[in-house]
């Protein structure tokens, strides 16, 4: 398929595109987050687009299986209106606070610590420790 | 019933009357024995509790016998579902079946008699696969089980095809008693996980038949009405494989347990939790996701499960819509200054369509084990891609991106402005 982007023409192989993309949607609506940090690999590595492209078209991606998500989960009756009352507000804050502390702190940095936690998050679920 | 039991002449006859609908004649027999001049007493030393704490129950059971103490949230019940994709040992055919209620109490324990302890510690140390229903044989207190096994559960044919369209399958007739109580032991251990929380050992009998129990009542519980029963067992008879079970129940006792703001009680999740501790988690684990350049929901989903008692389903079914507002809000921001290729985000926005119908259906077959171990692998290998992010020639690439991409920011709000 052709992407047209600000003037520029890029080929992206939608087979792998929509495979990932499926493949992603299933593992994220099942564990219930986005799925963003797979997405945006899968569009530069799988589909070789650059950075810019990716961003937002990823979102937009992302957005459609969240959506979803969301109603299937709500059908099953896993939705909790309480607990979605708390966090609302809290993820609210947090995109507001975010933004203004990311400009004082090094990307690395965050990535580092991220990779960190997360292998402490993982292995603590898999029962390794 | 259980005289009818001691006159042994027609005792085929009676054995039939009686084992044919097993439950139903258990039940009779209790209800015969509610009456009865033998029938234990309950007391309870304190009527309302502040979430959760100690109290005392105590009363008179005829002597000699083993006392248990069923208790139940009367109020609050919860959704519990099991999926049965194990393999019968037996047959060899793997029933795929999915059964759920909306009826289990969303606090159920059966205290035994302190001489109970060592079956209830050794159940403890078989970890994960110990079995609820060959425990409550074991210290007796299947005699004491009443409450779920009268819970109506709906159980479905489920197909693999059924569950890759996200269906739970077809609908199949009601269960009979015996079947039924059967699984809704199994519903009960999915639902309440560890033998600490279902079974505990505290009745202690004075020869006399007295008896008391100290029970405490964890904070965090479902608040409203709970009951509490006492089944006293006199006499166990083994005939062969059948045991007839003489046992005497009391009426039912109740409590309430009270909760304040601001603790509060999730409904779908059937605990209350302090909602300071998950808003404080969100904003923080929040914050965090905008500096990682992420939504969050795969950290905030493991801690969610972690620190406090939710059932995996709703963490996942609740995190969700969540992030979707924030999505939402970003990719308004972007279509602003056309920063989004709608033909491209729309053509794998359908494929992940098809995806988000599938994934909510396996989350509920799947259990919290199964959910810890699988989100610890997709961590692992998130923790991979975070490092690679961070390896130096992706960062080079990445510096050159992101100019252009500053670049292209600029010229699209230039574009706006001019526009506007």
């Amino acid at each position: 398929m052709k992407v047209d982007f600000w003037g520029q023409e890029f080929e992206a192989n939608m087979f792998v595109g929509c495979i990932g993309g499926f493949l992603i949607a299933i593992m994220s609506s099942m564990f219930g987050f986005g799925g963003g940090p797979f997405m945006v690999p899968l569009m530069t590595l799988g589909l070789r687009l650059p950075m810019y492209i990716v961003v937002g078209s990823s979102l937009l991606a992302i957005f459609f299986n969240t959506a979803m998500g969301t109603m299937r989960h709500y059908q099953f009756g896993n939705f909790d209106l309480i607990l979605f009352l708390v966090m609302f507000p809290a993820a609210i804050l947090g995109g507001y606070i975010g933004p203004k502390i990311a400009k004082k702190l090094s990307p690395v940095m965050v990535k580092r610590v991220a990779c960190a936690g997360l292998i402490i998050l993982g292995t603590k679920l898999l029962g390794l420790f | 019933m259980n005289i009818k039991f001691r006159v042994l002449p027609i005792m085929a006859l009676a054995m039939v009357l009686l084992f044919a609908p097993p439950t139903r004649a258990e039940q009779a027999a209790v209800e015969a024995a509610g009456a009865d001049a033998n029938a234990p007493t309950i007391n309870l030393d304190k009527t309302s509790l502040d979430n959760g704490g100690d109290f005392v129950i105590s009363g008179k059971a005829p002597a000699g016998s083993k006392v248990y103490i069923e208790l139940w949230s009367a109020e609050k019940t919860v959704k519990a579902n099991r999926f049965d994709g194990k393999k019968d040992p037996k047959t060899g055919i793997i029933p795929y079946k999915f059964y759920i209620t909306k009826d289990m109490p969303a606090f159920y324990k059966i205290v035994a008699p302190v001489e109970m302890a060592g079956a209830i510690d050794k159940a403890k140390a078989a970890g994960k696969s110990w079995k609820y229903s060959e425990v409550l044989k074991e210290i007796g207190a299947d005699a004491a089980y009443t409450v779920p096994a009268k819970i109506q559960i709906d159980n479905y044919q489920a197909t693999i095809m059924a569950s890759i369209l996200g269906s739970r399958g077809t609908l199949l007739p009601p269960m009979d008693e015996k079947a039924s109580k059967r699984e809704s032991m199994k519903l009960v251990k999915t639902r309440f996980v560890s033998v600490g929380n279902l079974l505990s050992a505290k009745v202690e009998t004075a020869p006399d038949g007295s008896y008391s129990a100290k029970v405490s009542i964890r904070s965090g519980l479902a608040p409203g009405k709970y009951s509490a029963r006492v089944t006293a067992v006199t006499e166990r008879i083994k005939e062969g494989d059948k045991e007839t079970v003489k046992k005497v129940t009391s009426e039912v006792a109740s409590f309430e347990n009270k909760i304040a703001f601001p603790t509060v009680y999730l409904s779908t999740a059937g605990t209350s939790i302090n909602i300071l501790w998950p808003f404080l988690l969100a904003s923080a684990v929040t914050i965090f996701g905008v500096l990682m350049g992420a939504g969050g929901g795969f950290i905030l989903n493991p801690l969610l499960i972690m620190f406090f008692p939710l059932p995996h389903t709703v963490v996942a079914g609740t995190v969700m819509p969540t992030v979707l507002f924030a999505q939402g809000t970003g990719i308004m921001n972007y279509s602003k200054i056309k920063f989004i290729n709608w033909k491209l985000g729309c053509s794998i926005g359908c494929a992940m369509l098809v995806g988000g119908f599938i994934g909510p259906k396996l989350t509920e077959m799947i259990t919290l084990d199964q959910f810890k171990f699988l989100f610890g692998w997709v961590l692992l290998i998130l923790a991979a891609l975070m490092f690679w992010q961070t390896t130096p020639g992706y960062l080079a690439n990445n510096k050159k991106e992101q100019a252009i991409l500053k670049e292209f920011k600029k010229r699209a709000a230039e574009a706006a402005k001019a526009k506007g």
